[in-house]
Formats: structure tokens, sequence, C-alpha cells
């Protein structure tokens, strides 16, 4: 018997959750906040089916739909944001109006639509105060006393905290631009990392790959004398394959103009050492910057064992890990 | 602004608490120095502090995000320096920094004057007129007043904004340099 009355009041529970459910999703009426998100819903249905022109039509008619409905929902009984005058439904409003707003054909939420998302909300908040009367008969007015002073430091903290968001995008937009600077370990007094990085920059080492390959062609198999006039104007030539490479290999990244390319030549008893280094001069832990080096060795060797012309040979070591400070200068 | 990756790998999470240090600390002086010269009560001069601080800051931010994307590259890679890891690189930018602190200070200082004077003029009652007076002395002796209150406003921000970037200055120097 007991069984039977709790499987009862199971099944009255069921009815209770449909009967509320059943409240919120079923319109009273035909004037009514529901009906307008269920237009939005269709909306939205009815644009995927469509295309160009139209189908960008009625996605626009979808997003107004949704937002006037969701506004309607939310200023019934504001629930306020504890601490503020704000209710919770400006903040859902404002997301939904940021993001259609600044939405873009890959994303639909943009940097934008976070940083510009509290000052609307603040904005949305502050419209009513200028309508008085409810329902349909309204009248604009000028805000009351002591709703001003609400609604403007209402809006000036959501501006300042739509100014640090937009920071931090900023500065995360620097370190995208400037992966040189993840080399180092970043002290936690301005800013913070919460994911911790996994490559190691390559845009030093890229660069002196990238000149290794075309130093090699301008000295493999050439003529020992004429490599040795090379190696005297080495320091131009150097810098201008240097450029070069920076530009190809770097292009899209803003730091490229802080890596400097430098060789550095030493005599050997048979041969030079030809040292390439690329410099970092940008922002490091230390102020001093850091480099990459990477040392070749270049050698006469007999074209063949007939012909007993000179020619040079090139052969360069791996590249060094990050060295800090300046590099030795030359001589 | 091109599409990087909408989930931050760095948060300026010491820059946003200093910013709200020096907002914390310059209101209650302002309000205070307000309070005294102006003669406002403690609650109005406490709400103007706020609202001139808060929305002097903001255009603050603004002014800063419409001038960094035409920084020089080395002046960038100053800041991204101060930024990252709270040092310089060269020595030559003390100049240069004295003379944006200058105008920092003195392009506040107009902006939060500024900022009074609009709200000044919002908070009163639009419904209440001003009586109507003919008198050409009682005339001349209300345009003398308006300008001395003009003054003393302009006086009592100035001393205000400074006593405020005093306090933000001492802060700064207490900074650590390597944490």
């Amino acid at each position: 018997m007991q069984v039977l009355k709790d499987i009862f009041g199971l099944f009255n529970i069921f009815e209770d959750i449909y009967a509320r459910i059943k409240k919120i999703l079923v319109p009273p009426k035909a004037y009514s906040w529901q009906t307008l998100i269920y237009l939005s819903v269709f909306s939205l249905l009815m644009s995927w089916l469509s295309n160009g022109f139209v189908r960008d039509a009625i996605a626009f008619c979808g997003w107004l739909f949704l937002i006037a409905g969701t506004a309607w929902y939310t200023t019934d009984n504001p629930l306020l944001v504890p601490g503020t005058n704000m209710p919770v439904g400006a903040l859902i409003t404002g997301f939904l109006i940021s993001t259609f707003a600044f939405r873009h054909q890959e994303n639909i939420i943009t940097t934008n639509t976070i940083v510009f998302w509290p000052t609307i909300s603040a904005l949305i908040t502050a419209i009513p105060e200028f309508f008085e009367g409810t329902g349909t008969d309204v009248n604009p007015q000028i805000p009351k006393l002591e709703d001003r002073q609400k609604i403007i430091i209402l809006i000036a903290s959501s501006l300042v905290i739509s100014c640090c968001l937009q920071f931090t995008f900023v500065v995360n937009k620097w370190y995208q631009e400037y992966p040189s600077l993840r080399l180092d370990k970043i002290p936690r007094t301005f800013v913070m990392k919460i994911v911790p990085s996994t490559k190691v920059p390559r845009n030093g080492i890229v660069i002196l790959e990238k000149l290794e390959l075309r130093i090699e062609q301008q000295i493999l198999d050439r003529p020992w004398s004429e490599v040795e006039q090379w190696l005297l104007d080495a320091k131009q030539r150097v810098a201008n394959l240097g450029r070069q490479v920076i530009e190809t290999n770097l292009r899209e990244y803003e730091e490229k103009s802080l890596w400097q390319v430098e060789p550095r030549i030493y005599n050997l008893k048979s041969g030079y050492k030809l040292d390439l280094l690329s410099i970092w001069t940008g922002p490091s832990l230390s102020g001093r910057g850091y480099y990459f080096q990477k040392s070749c060795r270049i050698d006469p060797i007999a074209k063949s064992t007939n012909d007993k012309s000179v020619i040079a040979e090139i052969d360069c070591g791996r590249i060094s890990k990050p060295i800090l400070g300046p590099p030795p200068s030359a001589q | 602004m091109f599409d990087y990756a909408m989930i931050p790998e760095i948060i300026p999470l010491g820059a946003i608490l200093f910013n709200f240090l020096f907002i914390l600390i310059a209101i209650p002086l302002e309000a205070y120095i307000l309070n005294k010269r102006l003669k406002f009560d403690k609650r109005t001069s406490t709400f103007y502090a706020i609202s001139i601080n808060l929305l002097s800051n903001a255009i603050g931010w603004i002014v800063f995000f419409l001038l960094e994307p035409l920084l020089a590259i080395p002046l960038k890679s100053e800041l991204i320096s101060y930024i990252f890891f709270a040092h310089f690189l060269s020595t030559k930018i003390q100049m240069l920094m004295i003379l944006t602190a200058f105008i920092i200070f003195f392009g506040t200082f107009l902006l939060k004057v500024l900022f009074l004077r609009l709200l000044l003029l919002s908070l009163t009652d639009f419904q209440k007129s001003e009586p109507a007076s003919t008198s050409q002395r009682f005339n001349l002796r209300r345009s003398q007043k308006l300008k001395l209150q003009n003054t003393n406003l302009a006086t009592t921000v100035l001393i205000a904004n400074a006593l405020s970037y005093s306090a933000i200055a001492m802060i700064l120097f207490l900074i650590p340099k390597q944490l």
C-alpha cells in the first residue's frame, strides 16, 4: 500500500513539473514574450533553408525577435545583480545585442562582443528610466534625481569594465604578434599566464635555418678566391640576406623588425669559421636580449684529384640554445 | 582587428588590479577636497568623486586604445617590455616618460573639470525655474559670483587631482622591479 502511495506521489511531482513547464512555454495570450521567442526560432530555422539575401534578411529578423522577446521576459519582474541596480535580464539582453551587432561570418562571438557587453547592458538598464508609465502608454521624461546618480555610476563603471576587457585582448594580441617573448619567464607584476606555453618560439631558429641555405648557395663549390672576397664583405652580405629571409619567413609577425642578423668571422689555420647570429633586440627578462648562433666552417678543398683548382666547402653545425646577453663584438 | 585566439592565454590581472587601486585611492582623497573646498555634502561629493574618476579613467583607456596601433615599433617594444617584464629597455625613455606623465596629469585634470561641470549641470532640478531679476547690479554681481565659482571649481579639481596623483606616484615607486 505504502509503495503504491509513493509511486502516485512521484507521478504528482512529474505532473507538477509538467504544469510549470507548460506555464512557461505556452503563451497565455498572443501578445506575450513567448510568441516572440517562437517567432525567432521559426525565423532562424527558415533562414537555414534559404540562401543569399533572403537568408540574411530572415536571420536578421530572427535576431530582432530573440532580442525583443528576451528583453520583454526579463523586464517584467527584474531580478537584480547583487549589489547593483542592474537586472540580470539586462545582462542577458545586452549579451544578445552585443552578439548580434558584432557577429562575423566565421565566428558568432568576436572580441568586440565581449568588450561592449557590459556597456550595452548598462545602457539597457538606463533606458527604462527615461520613460514613465507602464504598458503601452509611455511618455519620455528625464529620470528622477535619485535615479540619475545610480545610472551615471552604473554606466561609468561598466565603461571601465569594458576597457579592462579590451586591454586583456590587446595584451593577448601583443603576445601573439611577438612570440619571441615566450622564451623568458614572465614575472607576475602586471600580467599572468593562464595557459602554459608548450611550443618554444621558433622565429630566431627559422631565420638561421633559412639563412644557412642561402649562404650555402653562395659559397659552396665556388672558387676559393671568390669566397675570400665574399668573406671580406660578409657583414653587408649577411645583413642583406638576413633581411630577405626575415621578410619572407616572418612576414606576418610584428616582431620582425626586432630581429637582426650578423656574422662573426674568425681566421683558422686553414679556412675560416663563420658564426651566424640572429639577435633579438626586443623586450626580454634581463633587458639585454638574447641571440641564437650557428657555427660554420669554410675550408678550401681541391675540386677533384685531376683538377687542382681550389673550391670552398662549407659545413654548419646545429643552432645553439638561446644565449642571454648581447653577442660578442666583431673584430 | 583580425581574428585572434578567443581564449586569452595571458590576463593582465596585475594591471587591472593596479588600475582599481588607483581609482580606489583617488576617490576618497578627491571627495574630501571637494567636500572641504566646494562645500558639497559628503554624499554628493563622494558621488562626484566616483563619477569623475571612473569617467576620466574610461576616457584615458579609450585614448590608449586609439593610440596603441599608431605607436612606432621601438616605442611599442618599450611599452610591451614594461607591461610584461616591469622594466624598460633603454635609458633614453626617461624623457618621454616625464613628458607622458605631464600630458596624462593635465589631460585628466581637464577631463575631470569638464565632467564635474557636466555633472553639476545634470543634477540640477529642471522643474524649478530661475527667478527673473531685472536689476543691472544684481546681474553683474551674479556673473562675478559665477566666474568666481568657476575659478574655484577649477582650482579645487586641480588640487584634488594633484593630491591623488601624488599618492599614485608614491605607490608606483614602491612596485618592486623584479618580483
